[in-house]
């Protein structure tokens, strides 16, 4: 994975260069949202549960999905998708945290939306939960920290789609 | 690699949130950001001074060295090679880890130079010079960031 510091490092490297001006100033920024960045962690890792289970009441429990025949129908399957949304909130913390995208790749998106789509589940369906999610963590972290969260949840669903 | 991305990585492995703890230390190192980019700023800028005032250090103390043979080309690519660490040593001081030093320019820097004919003793001195070049320009707080990792390269030749 990279973070905002390692990808302008590796970009500088294959040009033999160091960090230009450009690079200093958005590292600097970086540098700066450390409070915001570690609050928004810890405020989310306390309440990662509800979390999950406000995006899945906004978006998908009073839809067909949750009734006979619907794709969250069985204990199991609302398992398995409370599951994976606590994953793309953990892995979006991550991401927040690092000020880049790439973990989000290679640990959740690479060959997802294929497994979704053998197995069976719904990828609008996914998109919309994410999509709920994004605004039960803005409304409990606030504007700021929510949009940065918000660059993330953005990710997956564009990565889902 | 860096100390964020090492502590994440290090969260994931145990599919957990990072700890209080964790996050206590990635908040204190980016508080040092100022700092981390001033000497960056700082090794960039003077490059060539640390490069040019440490090979004459070095050559009054090992006269005989491919750098200080008479042929230009050699002085050029070993003075080149010195330029390099030093920006090595900025990145790794932006990711406050030895991590991108060392997959750069650490792991098989004996078996390449030993493979160049390149007395490794002379490289350690060489490195000890640009070190005491580089500590010159800074203050204190500054030259206990760096010293390390020019420490680091002289370990990993010897």
């Amino acid at each position: 994975m990279q973070d905002a510091i390692t990808t302008l490092i590796n970009s500088s490297d294959t040009q033999g260069k160091y960090l230009d001006d450009a690079s200093l100033e958005r590292l600097q920024s970086y540098f700066r949202s450390g409070e915001i960045r570690a609050r928004a962690a810890t405020t989310i890792s306390a309440n990662a549960s509800t979390l999950v289970t406000q995006a899945v009441a906004r978006s998908l429990m009073y839809t067909d999905i949750t009734a006979p025949g619907g794709n969250m129908y069985t204990c199991r399957r609302y398992a398995a998708c409370i599951r994976d949304l606590d994953y793309f909130l953990r892995y979006a913390t991550y991401a927040m945290l690092a000020g880049d995208p790439s973990i989000l790749d290679e640990r959740v998106l690479n060959g997802l939306r294929e497994t979704y789509n053998s197995l069976g589940v719904p990828v609008g369906a996914t998109i919309r939960a994410v999509q709920a999610m994004k605004d039960v963590v803005s409304d409990l972290l606030g504007a700021e920290a929510g949009k940065e969260m918000g660059v993330y949840f953005d990710y997956i669903a564009s990565g889902l789609s | 690699m860096s100390i964020v991305t090492e502590l994440i990585l290090n969260a994931d492995s145990e599919a957990r949130y990072p700890a209080p703890k964790e996050l206590r230390i990635f908040q204190d190192f980016l508080k040092t950001g100022e700092q981390r980019i001033r000497i960056a700023r700082l090794l960039a800028e003077n490059e060539q001074r640390i490069v040019q005032n440490g090979s004459a250090r070095f050559w009054e103390r090992v006269p005989v060295t491919p750098s200080n043979s008479g042929n230009p080309r050699k002085t050029a690519s070993c003075q080149r090679d010195q330029g390099w660490y030093i920006r090595l040593i900025a990145y790794s001081i932006l990711a406050g880890s030895e991590k991108p030093l060392e997959e750069i320019g650490t792991v098989g820097i004996k078996e390449m130079y030993n493979s160049l004919e390149i007395p490794l003793r002379n490289i350690v001195e060489c490195m000890r010079c640009l070190k005491e070049e580089a500590v010159l320009l800074m203050s204190p707080e500054d030259a206990a960031e760096v010293v390390p990792y020019f420490d680091l390269i002289i370990r990993s030749l010897s």
